[in-house]
């Protein structure tokens, strides 16, 4: 059966056009247009994927990640507005997975929905991971790029893993810093860019135009495996 | 005659009752030694007495002019310091064009003319505030503010020794202007009182009234740079307003023209048009959200809204996340980035740095030809880290080096659109991080813009 959706929007211009392209790409969907009406059929439906939008009329759609996030882990992906860097920073260590910033493209809200739903789908990795020239042998904890074996530091390692981990998903720096250094961590930012540069510069053609250890200004770091 | 002298040195060196009395002893004393019989007043010829009451005339007459000289070059020598003191006043208030330190100057020269304490309180909303005064400690109590209040509503002195408010420590005499009030200055008096001279008191009331009156002049001052600023918002307004009504409309009217045909006219067009209609409408409202977005951050930055959120990044990364967010409007032209591996972290707000590379890209890529690479390049110098967009274009037109970055303003390139904000944002946000940004045109062709950051200090 195909994928459910719940979309908690309010506004009804934005929930026409989702509905529209939900539609044609074949999946089953749900609407709720207050963060209440979302928990409640949240709760009823069980849906695979949750799009929801942060300014919603009755309460913060914070809540419902927050809501949600007690008894199910279904990805959840936040429409936020341009330049809320705080917002989604917010969102996204109350546990939301993906955020896309309105106004946004059809083209991209339906790779991250693919995304999501593969990612819930898919065990968390296997031994071996690989994306563009870059393998990864997680049981023998060796990193090839084309073919050549790449040193990596301890702590650059650590840093890999978390992000293979999460694939495709953005992290926020707190997040990665306590995942990789420990939970006391978290304010040490500048650390984390030092070793992210560290390993663009091991692993990728350009470090300065990377394809896949990408940067989200203001918010964190996602691991990109398709080009 | 000696003893005439003798008057005249006492005259010029004391009051005229001391050479009074000097004129006759030294008519007695003449008497007593040098008339016959000699040592005693008896005067055996009384010829003498007619000598004796000429000299004491003469004694008298030359006292009385020498103090007069006396008393005249005293005045002089007074009018001197006074005029000294009233020339050094208005010479400290000339080049003072705030209110509070025009009456900071005055205050600390007359403490150092009277040689007493001197505070100048200012007015805040029609009421004397002890609040707003010129020195740090409040030398007078609290309650003296009422004195103060009373001298500044009526435009007379009060306080010690004066015929309101005797028995105040401080005297309070209001700072009398040509239109208004313009405060109260606080004297307070030392031990030995000679500011209580008719003299001194002149002077105080002299010194309230040229303060007051640089104070009038600082406040017309502002009030005509007040006037200037506004007309240059309205005039900014205007042109806001009119970059607005033309640069939204454009997008929006394409946008309707395009959605409308595709509405009614659906089943007459063939696919390729409906296709491109389709494009147009994408494009032009991804154009709208980039003008919209420049006119809410230049907002936004000229409200005072934003807060910068530093730290220290790698200037890669930033150009990195630039590059990917104009990866899609690049279409194939060539960039290349070129930063050294040995770059110092730079402290900046990650997202905000990370926009003026994007508006440098996407103005590089605006105003230059498709076939035209593009360059990034950056290098650190002992105090500021430096980041370089160039490009291989047309140049930047003689003149326009500095004016490109005023609000609305737009190259003279052909077919080039958009708000005019894109390099304007760019300058608020590099002087927000007290850095510096400029653009020249390159040897061998083209243009480039520089924006320095400042290393950051060791701490």
């Amino acid at each position: 059966m195909k994928p459910l959706i719940l979309m908690v929007e309010d506004d009804p211009q934005i929930r026409r056009f989702l509905r529209a392209a939900l539609a044609a790409e074949g999946y089953r969907f749900q609407e709720a247009t207050t963060a209440q009406d979302g928990l409640t059929q949240a709760a009823a439906h069980r849906p695979d994927l949750i799009l929801l939008d942060l300014g919603l009329p009755d309460r913060d759609g914070l809540d419902v990640i927050r809501g949600v996030r007690q008894w199910s882990s279904a990805p959840i992906l936040v429409l936020s507005a341009r330049g809320q860097e705080r917002d989604k920073i917010e969102a996204l260590d109350s546990g939301a997975d993906d955020y896309v910033a309105k106004p946004f493209t059809v083209g991209e809200l339906l790779a991250r929905v693919r995304a999501g739903l593969r990612r819930s789908a898919t065990a968390p990795a296997g031994v071996a991971f690989q994306f563009g020239r870059i393998e990864v042998d997680l049981e023998k904890r060796i990193v090839k790029v084309a073919g050549e074996e790449v040193h990596l530091t301890p702590n650059e390692y650590k840093l890999l893993q978390a992000l293979i981990k999460h694939a495709g998903k953005v992290l926020t720096q707190r997040q990665l810093l306590s995942e990789v250094w420990g939970p006391n961590s978290t304010e040490q930012a500048q650390y984390l860019r030092v070793y992210i540069a560290q390993l663009r510069r091991k692993l990728e053609q350009d470090p300065a135009r990377p394809r896949h250890l990408q940067t989200e200004p203001g918010v964190g770091y996602r691991l990109v495996l398709e080009e | 005659m000696v003893y005439l002298l003798g008057v005249v040195a006492v005259a010029i060196r004391c009051g005229q009752r001391v050479s009074v009395a000097a004129s006759v002893v030294s008519v007695a004393a003449f008497d007593f030694f040098c008339v016959p019989p000699y040592l005693t007043f008896i005067v055996s010829d009384y010829e003498y007495l007619v000598t004796f009451a000429g000299m004491l005339v003469v004694a008298l007459v030359i006292s009385a002019q020498t103090a007069r000289i006396r008393a005249q070059a005293l005045h002089a020598t007074r009018r001197e310091a006074r005029t000294q003191a009233l020339y050094r006043l208005s010479r400290a208030l000339a080049g003072q064009t705030r209110v509070f330190e025009t009456a900071r100057a005055a205050a600390e020269l007359a403490e150092e003319v009277f040689e007493v304490k001197v505070v100048i309180f200012l007015p805040d909303e029609d009421r004397i505030s002890f609040r707003k005064r010129t020195s740090e400690s409040l030398p007078v109590p609290l309650s003296d503010e009422a004195i103060a209040q009373w001298a500044f509503e009526r435009g007379v002195k009060a306080g010690a020794r004066m015929e309101n408010f005797p028995n105040a420590t401080a005297v309070y005499a209001p700072l009398l202007g040509a239109r208004e009030i313009c405060g109260v200055m606080c004297v307070i008096p030392d031990a030995a009182g000679h500011i209580f001279s008719e003299d001194q008191q002149n002077l105080v009331d002299l010194f309230a009234n040229q303060t007051a009156l640089a104070i009038e002049r600082t406040l017309s001052q502002k009030a005509a740079e007040d006037t200037r600023l506004r007309m240059e918002t309205e005039q900014m307004r205007s042109s806001l307003l009119s970059a607005i009504s033309h640069d939204l409309r454009t997008p929006l009217a394409s946008i309707t023209g395009a959605a409308s045909t595709l509405r009614s006219q659906h089943d007459k067009l063939a696919p390729e048009v409906k296709q491109e209609l389709l494009e147009s409408i994408a494009e032009e409202a991804e154009r709208l959200n980039r003008l919209v977005g420049n006119l809410l951050d230049m907002t936004r930055f000229e409200s005072g809204a934003v807060e910068l959120r530093r730290d220290l990044y790698p200037l890669e990364e930033i150009v990195g996340s630039a590059l990917q967010r104009v990866e899609r409007q690049l279409q194939g032209r060539a960039v290349t980035a070129v930063l050294p591996g040995d770059l110092p972290l730079v402290y900046v707000d990650d997202v905000l740095i990370g926009q003026v590379v994007t508006n440098l890209v996407e103005n590089a890529l605006k105003y230059t030809p498709k076939e035209t690479p593009l360059e990034i390049a950056a290098e650190a110098t002992p105090d500021a880290v430096i980041l370089e967009v160039r490009d291989r274009g047309p140049g930047l037109p003689a003149g326009d080096e500095k004016r490109i970055f005023e609000k609305f303003y737009r190259g003279s390139a052909k077919g080039a659109r958009g708000a005019g904000l894109g390099l304007a944002i760019c300058r608020a946000i590099v002087q927000a991080h007290q850095g510096k940004i400029q653009a020249f045109n390159r040897p061998g062709g083209g243009a480039a813009f520089r924006m320095s950051l400042p290393a950051r200090s060791p701490s």
